[in-house]
């Protein structure tokens, strides 16, 4: 399992007067589950996309293990990400007019890795997260459902990490505690290290690592009060 | 890939069916255009291609074709009557048959002619056969009339205020097989039955008429316009339709006494040389104009050409907007699929399945769209053809030809091409854009 390492990373646009992001430092051991938090545009999403290649940053360098993805092509970076990043986000991105199991799969297909055990991984990690028919058009799964079918296509490719964007944020307190005690057992089943961005209190306090943004910087990170 | 572009267009039916329908329609015009004119072209040329050499009396080429080819009402000038037996003593003529409008049956021509044009130009009969008499009449495939059933001739149309020959009948003797030229909707009588209806000829007893006034007649009964439809009935009043005498047997020697003057002789030269030779002579010979039908209308598609040339052009802007507007409307869309698209990137799918799903739709719709749009069109132009078919008796022929191929292979080269800037522009988006904000 990979362990993330910022350095000196700094993501900023021209005609704005601070970075949106500023990180001297910042180390994630591989295998642990981590919240972030703060307030909205505090620069969460933000880190989100650094450290998952989804945006490169201005400055500095993110290393998953030995590799620095910021010095990483696009093309590589896609290719990084579908292998290693398992991401879960607020609006669940199925695609409607395929049914949960084609959309657990289709990135898989056109990344063009999907084989026999892809698929029948796929099959499992539905059931995993109670999906009894894997055949159902998504369009036709209550939110709850369509979260699981998108944790269930985040842990596809058994990534390293899983990183989740406010996952609960658009499901009831019922849904949202079902979906946050799945992704705790999921990343604690793999070991993959679990980073989640969110607001929900009842998540929060079931992770064990704190970290809080402020103003595109890290304000406090409970592992460094406790090592300080 | 494929099953995921096609749920993505399902999911978008509505304005797919558009861009499908607006594709369809812009290749269609063209594709219609382009067949239609070809049919056209076809048609004529085949509706002319019996006719080798037409002699007429000096005046328009294209209106002596158009006239005796086509059968199309208008006062042809005549040319003086013993040009026929000339023709006929002619070494190089197989054969001269002399044709005389002016006549119709419920819209249809009424044409004099002569059993040896009937024999030379038609497939053959498909009931009864030959006229024996004056008063009979062969019809074309394209007439309602079977053996055995009566024509009463109109001089002129009857809605252009022509009126009945009194007491004039004809029975048909025959029908036809389709030629697909306009004289499937001919009615063909003997020569001398048009003479004699009109007042004209050499039946014994008519000969006084002489030719000057016979000229005069066939000139006016050749035109249809209101003064000359006057005239020609008090000339029919005074003659009384004396002339036709329905059971005198056919006369088709043109030796006896001077001819009522002629609006055009069919000629069938015996060699391609004869033919040069004969429209030389017929052509200096200050009395007579002769012409090859197939080279007037090759003039005439000339002028056509430009009519052609200015469709395409129009044919071909509408395209050009329709791909316009199509691109400017994907550019937009691929916008909006901001988030979809990145988000597909952000789960792994490589940027060149983004490129290859957007490609796909748009081309998969715009291929759609051109392959309707082509049997759009040939239906199009079929149903045009078969209207003009009802209407003026001769077949346009509708039908692709090897070169559509390469069009259709250009156009949807041109779309494939015009399909990728919007994928490009997909490519280009960044993932960031699947999350929120």
């Amino acid at each position: 399992m990979p362990c993330l390492h910022l350095d000196a990373a700094e993501v900023s646009f021209p005609g704005l007067p601070a970075p949106v992001l500023r990180i001297p430092r910042l180390e994630i051991a591989a295998g642990s589950q981590v919240a972030v938090i703060g307030p909205s545009g505090s620069g969460k999403s933000t880190l989100v996309n650094v450290i998952t290649g989804l945006a490169r940053p201005t400055q500095g360098r993110v290393f998953w293990d030995e590799r620095d993805i910021a010095r990483l092509s696009e093309g590589a970076r896609d290719r990084w990400r579908g292998a290693n990043i398992g991401l879960v986000m607020q609006d669940f991105h199925l695609f409607p007019g395929l049914s949960a199991l084609e959309n657990v799969l289709l990135p898989a297909r056109l990344a063009r890795v999907a084989d026999g055990a892809i698929r029948a991984r796929a099959g499992a990690l539905l059931s995993r997260v109670g999906l009894s028919r894997p055949d159902q058009p998504v369009e036709t799964l209550s939110r709850g459902e369509m979260q699981r079918v998108a944790a269930a296509r985040a842990l596809l490719r058994d990534p390293g990490v899983i990183v989740a964007d406010e996952p609960t944020a658009s499901l009831d307190a019922e849904n949202g505690a079902v979906i946050a005690g799945l992704l705790l057992e999921l990343a604690a089943q793999t070991g993959a290290t679990l980073i989640v961005v969110t607001h929900d209190q009842r998540l929060i306090s079931r992770l064990p690592r704190r970290i809080a943004m402020a103003d595109g910087t890290v304000r406090s990170d409970s592992m460094a009060e406790v090592r300080p | 890939m494929i099953r995921f572009a096609l749920a993505d267009l399902k999911r978008l039916w509505a304005g797919s069916v558009v861009i499908v329908l607006l594709v369809a329609l812009a290749v269609a015009l063209g594709v219609g255009v382009t067949l239609q004119e070809r049919a056209l072209r076809l048609g004529s040329a085949r509706a002319a291609e019996k006719f080798d050499v037409i002699v007429g009396a000096p005046g328009s080429e294209t209106q002596l074709v158009l006239s005796a080819v086509f059968l199309q009402p208008a006062a042809l000038p005549l040319m003086p009557g013993e040009v026929l037996a000339e023709l006929n003593d002619d070494p190089r003529v197989e054969w001269a048959a002399p044709v005389g409008f002016g006549d119709f049956h419920a819209g249809y021509p009424i044409v004099g002619t002569t059993t040896t044009l009937i024999e030379g130009t038609a497939g053959g009969f498909s009931r009864g056969g030959m006229f024996r008499t004056e008063g009979e009449a062969v019809v074309g495939s394209a007439v309602p009339l079977q053996p055995g059933e009566t024509i009463v001739p109109t001089h002129g149309q009857v809605e252009q205020g022509g009126h009945e020959h009194e007491g004039v009948r004809y029975r048909v003797s025959g029908r036809l097989n389709p030629t697909g030229t306009p004289w499937d909707r001919a009615i063909l009588v003997p020569i001398q039955a048009v003479w004699h209806v009109h007042g004209m000829g050499l039946a014994p007893g008519h000969d006084e008429h002489g030719q000057g006034q016979g000229h005069g007649h066939e000139d006016e009964h050749a035109g249809h316009d209101h003064a000359g439809h006057d005239a020609a009935h008090e000339n029919d009043e005074a003659h009384g339709h004396r002339g036709l005498d329905a059971d005198a047997p056919l006369d088709e020697d043109w030796h006896r006494g001077a001819l009522p003057g002629l609006p055009a002789v069919l000629v069938k030269p015996r060699t391609i040389a004869d033919a040069y030779r004969l429209r030389q002579d017929y052509r200096a010979d200050g009395r007579t104009l002769a012409v090859f039908p197939g080279e007037v209308l090759t003039s005439l598609y000339a002028t056509l050409g430009d009519a052609r040339q200015v469709l395409a052009v129009i044919a071909s802007g509408t395209q050009l907007l329709v791909a316009a507007a199509l691109l400017m409307v994907t550019v937009i869309h691929v916008g909006q699929r901001r988030r979809q698209i990145g988000a597909l990137r952000a789960f792994g799918a490589p940027r060149s399945a983004v490129f290859g799903i957007v490609w796909l739709e748009l081309s998969m719709l715009v291929g759609l769209g051109i392959l309707l749009g082509y049997g759009g069109g040939y239906l199009a132009a079929s149903l045009l053809s078969r209207a003009f078919a009802m209407q003026r008796g001769f077949s346009l022929p509708v039908g692709f030809t090897p070169e559509d191929g390469a069009t259709l292979a250009i156009l949807v080269a041109a779309a494939a091409l015009l399909a990728a800037l919007p994928a490009w522009l997909a490519y280009r988006q960044p993932p960031a854009a699947a999350l929120r904000g």
